[in-house]
């Protein structure tokens, strides 16, 4: 495949082994320019194994990685910024310090560096913290600090690995809005998470990985139209009528609480239209007391597509 | 380049920012300064001790008096010869025993030479006052007068209701609760602690042992002279009596067998010096002198300087890198520069740090010596001036920095294998031990530089900055010279890029440190 312009990673059949134990098995993916792509999968899955081996950190043990346009991370170092999961900085360094240290390690001279410290900090209001010894932050705060260093020379490509693990929600949310500044800006992110919650506010592709081995690659649509979607239903009359529409591909029975209604779960093919069951409702006169129609959630097309054990176990 | 600069002086920074940095480098030459304030009052403040003689024979009390009054003329001695070296117009270090000029320098060449009879010759001359109007002439205008130091030992008289005449056994019974320290003495007036008591009981020729004779048998330790005392570690008191007893007793035995003690006494002060001399220097250089024994010894001085420097800066390394491991910093850089680039800015702040603390032991011991002006610091400031006068400045630069060239990177590869300082010390003790044999060796090194065993041991790289210093001073052979350095320099870009592998590897790991097998393939891999 040859690498286009669009492109900013491509992965093929990319491997790694330690001894007999193989922790990523023959992946492979491209990921466009200026896209929000999520890797997702629970714990030791690989996903860090990855991304280190997409910044040359590590080598791989098999298959071959292009990264714009290069075929070594350290080649175009300069335009990566890159949050490891295990977050870290010099506890006796200044904030603004370490904001201009790692930008100046990224190629910026000391004057950029500094001043587009001070933005940095202005814009996430951090400024009373400027000259601050990291030891003395919250964790939290440090977390924050960590990735302004890992934006600040204005890399083409960020790569952050868990980097909402240690947010509290409204942080979570100030990083969301920077990631989206971020590609609205035409860079790209990349970043890995057992949360799904977050890749399918963020994400427009995303790599669903268990056990090292790839499960999907696609959208979020598509992973989402992977599996039929669903509706509740509550009612005590009878839906036998349901059972035998054609458009439905499954009906089974939810249990409930004592005293409750009885509650059905109608699984529904991607051309179905929720509509058309509540229509048929109406016309065959089934008393509903709740009616819900949910897009299926990632960790639905993850569950379905690996196992919910898969999943437990990890977490 | 810019990168490696970038992180040696980032390293740098945060190393001599810290205050700790600071109280550590200033603390070695404040220790040094302490011992050295210490020794010099510790020897002026020797306290005067009494001591107690019962000589029942009444033939040898003269003899102790006399080994007792010796012992004091050889610390004036001792004292006017430090006094003359201090204060002479021109102290030339580089003097030899062929080329002296001086009564003074004559003076000093013999005690060096043979002590006992350079103490016989200045008593027999008159002992401190001629030796003082001998060596005005040779002092400087402004020397300070010569302080008398104070007499060490004073006799006391027995305490009252001892009978001299007891058997010695009464005697030290009485005297035990003096002895044991539990009662003291009066002497002047002033109550003072006994220390020691010299008992000669009157049948002690009994134990004179000759040759050819079969020397006394008998369990009880208290034969000959009993010398009581509790600090029985000091044998000066002890070997001065002992030796003054037997020359009267040898004195006897001449007279008794016919010999003029005059003649005999001159005969034993009979002797033929002995000139030390060097093949190697120039015609008419070749005599020994003070200033090359200083610089023959002096290696060993740099030595330890260069142990000292060397473990401090790995110890910065070891800490440092563990530091940035367990902080999890590592694998961001890692994303950012090279494990090249983040090794070789870490040796260079690193060495920079170590530069940083040699310039300040050197500028306070500077400082020290320029501003407290005493004999003592005045003798180390012409010690000084001769070594840095030799040719042993280029020597130790080459070899501290070719040291920790060598011994960093073995020590940055074992700091990237671990996540404590408690995991690096138990990887560290081996190379610990290692570099220490090179230290156990090094008196020896210095008396036999050319050794072949010694020669062989400066072959292996991890010894020769060590011991390729310590024979510095001897002109090693030039093979040696040579031979060892390119095996050497050899090394280092070995060790360089094999602890560059293991750094690589190393940096990631998590958990317990590799075993050693494990170790040879992370050699091996080193991706």
């Amino acid at each position: 495949m040859t690498h286009t312009q669009e492109q900013v990673l491509e992965l093929k059949n990319v491997r790694k082994n330690y001894g007999k134990f193989t922790a990523v098995k023959d992946i492979s993916l491209t990921i466009p320019k200026g896209s929000i792509y999520g890797f997702l999968g629970p714990n030791g899955a690989g996903k860090t194994t990855t991304i280190r081996m997409i910044l040359d950190i590590i080598k791989p043990s098999a298959g071959t990685i292009s990264i714009m346009g290069g075929s070594s991370a350290l080649d175009v170092r300069h335009e990566i910024g890159y949050l490891p999961e295990e977050k870290g900085l010099y506890k006796k360094m200044a904030v603004n310090a370490v904001i201009t240290y790692f930008a100046m390690l990224k190629g910026m001279t000391k004057k950029a560096a500094q001043t587009r410290t001070d933005e940095l900090l202005e814009k996430y209001d951090l400024n009373d913290f400027a000259d601050a010894l990291v030891e003395t932050l919250s964790k939290g705060m440090a977390q924050k600090v960590q990735v302004l260093s890992t934006i600040a020379h204005n890399p083409s490509l960020v790569i952050l690995d868990e980097p909402f693990s240690g947010l509290d929600p409204i942080n979570q949310q100030v990083l969301e809005t920077l990631i989206r500044d971020m590609a609205d800006n035409g860079q790209t992110v990349i970043f890995s998470t057992h949360i799904m919650e977050h890749a399918e506010r963020l994400c427009d592709r995303i790599l669903l990985i268990a056990k090292g081995q790839k499960i999907f690659d696609g959208t979020v649509a598509e992973a989402k139209s992977l599996i039929p979607r669903r509706i509740l239903l509550e009612t005590r009359g009878s839906i036998d009528s349901l059972q035998s529409l054609e458009n439905i591909t499954e009906v089974s029975k939810v249990p409930v609480e004592p005293g409750l209604d009885p509650s059905y779960l109608v699984h529904i093919p991607k051309d179905t239209h929720p509509q058309d069951i509540l229509k048929h409702c109406f016309d065959h006169n089934i008393a509903l007391s709740r009616f819900e129609y949910a897009e299926p959630s990632l960790h639905d097309v993850f569950v379905h597509l690996v196992g919910d054990s898969a999943w437990e176990q990890r977490l | 380049m810019r990168i490696v600069r970038l992180i040696a002086w980032r390293e740098y920074m945060e190393n001599v920012r810290t205050k700790s940095f600071w109280a550590g480098i200033l603390m070695v030459p404040i220790i040094f300064i302490g011992i050295f304030f210490v020794q010099s009052k510790l020897s002026q403040v020797t306290p005067t001790r009494y001591y107690l003689l019962v000589d029942q024979t009444g033939r040898y009390e003269q003899a102790v008096q006399a080994a007792i009054d010796l012992e004091f003329q050889r610390k004036i001695l001792q004292e006017f010869i430090s006094y003359l070296l201090d204060n002479r117009k021109e102290t030339d270090l580089r003097l030899t025993a062929a080329n002296t000029s001086s009564a003074a320098d004559q003076l000093i060449d013999d005690v060096g030479a043979d002590e006992v009879s350079a103490l016989n010759e200045w008593i027999v001359n008159g002992g401190l006052d001629f030796a003082l109007t001998m060596a005005a002439p040779y002092l400087r205008e402004n020397a300070p007068p010569f302080v008398h130091p104070p007499q060490q030992f004073i006799a006391a008289t027995l305490p009252e209701g001892i009978n001299d005449s007891d058997s010695p056994d009464e005697i030290v019974e009485q005297l035990r609760p003096y002895l044991s320290g539990e009662r003291e003495i009066l002497v002047d007036g002033r109550k003072g602690e006994v220390f020691a008591l010299i008992l000669i009981p009157a049948d002690v020729d009994n134990y004179i042992t000759r040759p050819n004779t079969m020397p006394t048998q008998s369990s009880n330790p208290r034969i000959g002279i009993q010398y009581w005392g509790r600090n029985l570690t000091d044998t000066r008191l002890p070997n001065a009596i002992e030796r003054s007893i037997n020359r009267e007793i040898r004195r006897n035995e001449f007279v008794k067998n016919g010999f003029d003690t005059t003649v005999v006494r001159n005969i034993q002060r009979t002797r033929l010096p002995l000139s030390r001399l060097d093949p190697t220097a120039g015609e008419g250089e070749e005599g020994f002198s003070l200033a090359d024994a200083y610089q023959q010894f002096a290696p060993i001085g740099f030595v330890y300087f260069m142990f000292i420097v060397l473990m401090q800066s790995v110890q910065y390394l070891l800490s440092n890198t563990i530091e940035e491991k367990s902080n999890r910093i590592i694998e961001v850089l890692l994303a950012s520069v090279t494990p090249g680039e983040l090794m070789m800015g870490k040796l260079l702040g690193i060495g920079l740090s170590s530069l940083t603390t040699i310039i300040v032991w050197i500028s306070t011991l500077v400082m020290f010596l320029l501003f407290y002006q005493t004999p003592e610091t005045q003798a180390i400031t012409r010690i000084l001036e001769v070594i840095f006068d030799s040719e042993l400045i280029p020597w130790f630069i080459f070899y501290t920095l070719a040291g920790y060239a060598l011994y960093s990177g073995v020590f940055l590869a074992i700091g990237s294998l671990c996540n404590t300082i408690k995991e690096a010390q138990i990887l560290m003790m081996p190379m610990i031990i290692m570099l220490l044999i090179p230290l156990t060796v090094m008196p020896f090194v210095v008396m036999d530089p050319n050794n072949t065993v010694f020669r062989i041991m400066s072959w292996f790289p991890l010894f020769t900055p060590y011991l390729m210093m310590n024979r510095a001073a001897a002109n090693p052979p030039m093979v040696d010279v040579i031979g060892t350095t390119i095996v050497l320099v050899l090394s280092i870009v070995f060790v360089l890029w094999l602890s560059g592998r293991v750094f690589r590897q190393g940096v990631l790991r998590t958990g317990q440190p590799p075993r050693i097998l494990e170790l040879f393939q992370l050699m091996r891999r080193g991706e």
